[in-house]
């Protein structure tokens, strides 16, 4: 027999007994039951999310440009044409479309392409990890500041408060210089400066499902409040915080440029676009479309998560 | 109203105090010696722990912290002896070049935000709705720092429209605000990109709103209904408005730093390069700080002008 689906508050016998007309019953009743199950299915949240996602043309080429940006720092040390750490001190300053350096050169002769490739990397995860890392760490102080009323959860809230008291770049900048610089420590501080909002919009999401009738049934089944956590707040707050999360991506890859423009971010002589567009910045005057290159760069990729978020949002609310 | 506003002060204490623990904390995990700078580098392990002990980097972080907070009451910073100047002489000059610096962009920004999203709110789905929200969403993706290049090398290296660096006020009222101009548009884009977006999302939901109709049933003119909408629509855009002047006061660090504007900024940015920390925790605190105020004050604005968040708070 196959395993099929079954919501663990429901009852998994159907019924029988020990004659056959009442066995066939059942096992009528088990098949209907699993039929409406994997009709429910099939018109799941997620493929209604995705097949409305899909509809919206601007959201597919912003979904395609992240995929594409994507693969290309994937696979950067496969399709770059040079050494991104190592320039050509002649060949310094070229402008774009020379022959062999599509992208120009910078200051020290190195391959723009090929420093643009490899800096991806850098941006992608500076705008992918600190962002799922506040949604996890995030959501865990949300939900327990909902669920537990008093001390606990005013505290955390509190704590929260403080830290949204900040200006967001400036907390980042604040704990960019104490740690030093470095991707890592980059990551750290962005992530610092997420968990705040992503736990106020746990926290109040999770309020808003804990005083459901549900929560009081799973309550009273004799559900430990972690067991109530995972299996019932989790599922119904988690949809706000994708929505709310996945807008700040794009931010989150500013907020790690910024700093490395600061000289907090990456270490140089590592590719980072942001600190690359510092260091060409003396040389805006004389090759100004090299100069800009990575700020397209970076703008582009923020669009591009920006409008896929937006694309996101509208697939998921338009829940009947 | 006069208890609402000593219950917002008294709730804006303890924020206060817990930005002053974090900036406190944060400056105190900064790896090396604080005291390094000041000892020779021959200096016995005595000699060290005597200036230690001297700047009372021997005692327990708590009483370190309230030593510090104190004296933070009293106006007294620190001094950096990079500069050899009080931190509070620097920040008192920087604050104020800031406070002008992210006065007219957020007055720019919030101003221009606020008639592109009403232009779009209310012709919904059409031409102006479209260009607005490409608009705002390019504002909202732009780094500022690279505005700011992309401005500067167009308007002031290509066409040389507008002064690349910052004059203050102190050269004269002219150079200062011909200065003023780039620094202003970069940093506002991304004040007026949000305003515009929850203008409109505002106005298209206070339009669908029931008193709407009874407005236009009773024979009120099509601009008085919309005067009426726009009052209405005003509360959510004064909710972010607080958020975005914090986010300008936070990214001065990078408008100012490109455009050499001497605010608080270009001082912090100048002191974490140099590694100064007692400008750089002095900075934060001020920064900070102003936020905290200006949260509480566009909270009590709020709560004056809308009776709906002054009911829901008392």
């Amino acid at each position: 027999m196959t395993e099929t689906f079954v919501p663990p508050l429901l009852p998994k016998s159907f019924g029988g007994g020990v004659d056959p007309v009442s066995r066939a019953a059942a096992e009528r009743r088990k098949e209907e039951w699993n039929a409406a199950v994997e009709s429910v299915k099939a018109q799941s949240f997620w493929i209604e999310t995705g097949k409305r996602f899909l509809r919206n043309r601007t959201g597919v080429v912003a979904a395609a440009i992240v995929v594409a940006l994507a693969l290309s720092a994937i696979f950067a040390p496969l399709i770059s044409p040079y050494d991104p750490l190592i320039g050509q001190p002649v060949d310094r300053l070229k402008d774009i479309g020379t022959p062999g350096h599509i992208l120009g050169t910078d200051e020290q002769g190195r391959d723009m392409l090929s420093r643009i490739l490899f800096g991806g990397r850098l941006s992608l995860l500076a705008g992918f990890v600190p962002t799922v890392a506040a949604a996890v760490i995030g959501t865990l102080i949300g939900v327990i500041a909902g669920m537990v009323r008093g001390v606990v959860g005013t505290v955390l809230m509190r704590f929260m408060d403080m830290l949204y008291a900040f200006p967001a770049i400036l907390l980042a900048i604040a704990v960019g210089s104490a740690l030093g610089p470095g991707l890592t420590n980059t990551i750290i501080a962005v992530t610092i400066v997420y968990i705040p909002p992503v736990a106020r919009v746990a926290q109040s999401s999770t309020r808003r499902v804990v005083v459901q009738e549900f929560i009081e049934a799973a309550r009273l089944s004799g559900a430990s409040r972690a067991r109530i956590a995972w299996s019932q707040i989790l599922p119904n707050v988690l949809n706000d915080i994708i929505v709310y999360a996945s807008g700040l991506v794009g931010v989150a890859m500013i907020i790690a440029a910024s700093l490395s423009f600061l000289g907090l971010g990456s270490a140089p002589p590592a590719p980072e676009w942001g600190y690359m567009l510092n260091s060409l910045r003396g040389e805006l005057f004389t090759t100004p479309l090299v100069t800009i290159v990575p700020g397209f760069f970076i703008f582009l990729t923020s669009v591009a998560f920006n409008l896929a978020s937006d694309a996101l949002r509208e697939a998921m609310d338009s829940r009947l | 109203m006069l208890r609402l506003i000593i219950r917002r002060i008294l709730m804006a204490v303890p924020i206060l105090i817990g930005v002053s623990i974090i900036v406190f904390l944060l400056m105190s995990v900064v790896p090396g010696d604080p005291e390094a700078g000041l000892v020779p580098d021959d200096a016995t392990p005595a000699e060290r722990q005597a200036i230690r002990h001297q700047l009372g980097l021997d005692q327990p972080l708590p009483i370190r912290y309230f030593h510090w907070a104190v004296s933070a009451l009293h106006g007294d910073l620190g001094y950096s002896t990079l500069r050899r100047r009080e931190v509070s002489d620097l920040l008192q000059q920087a604050w104020g070049n800031t406070f002008v610096l992210a006065a007219v962009s957020a007055i720019f920004g919030i101003a221009l935000g606020l008639l592109l999203g009403y232009l779009a709110g209310t012709r919904r789905g059409k031409v102006v709705d479209r260009v607005v929200s490409i608009f705002s969403l390019g504002g909202l993706s732009i780094p500022s720092f690279f505005l700011a290049i992309l401005l500067l090398g167009v308007l002031s290296g290509q066409l040389r429209l507008f002064p690349s660096g910052g004059a203050t006020f102190d050269e004269g009222w002219g150079v200062a605000i011909q200065s003023l101009v780039l620094p202003v548009l970069s940093g506002a884009m991304i004040t007026m990109a949000i305003t515009a977006r929850v203008t409109r999302a505002a106005i298209v939901d206070v339009f669908s709103a029931d008193f709407v109709e009874t407005l236009r049933a009773k024979g009120l003119t099509e601009f008085g209904v919309r005067m009426h909408v726009l009052r209405n629509a005003i509360s959510p855009v004064l909710t972010t408005s607080g958020v975005q002047i914090g986010a300008l006061l936070g990214g001065s660090v990078l408008v100012e730093t490109i455009f050499r504007w001497p605010g608080m900024g270009l001082l912090l940015y100048t002191a974490i390069s140099t590694r100064d920390l007692e400008v750089v925790q002095g900075t934060t605190l001020v920064i900070a700080l102003t936020f905290v105020v200006i949260n509480l004050v566009v909270d009590l604005v709020q709560a004056a002008i809308d009776p709906r968040v002054r009911g829901a708070v008392s």
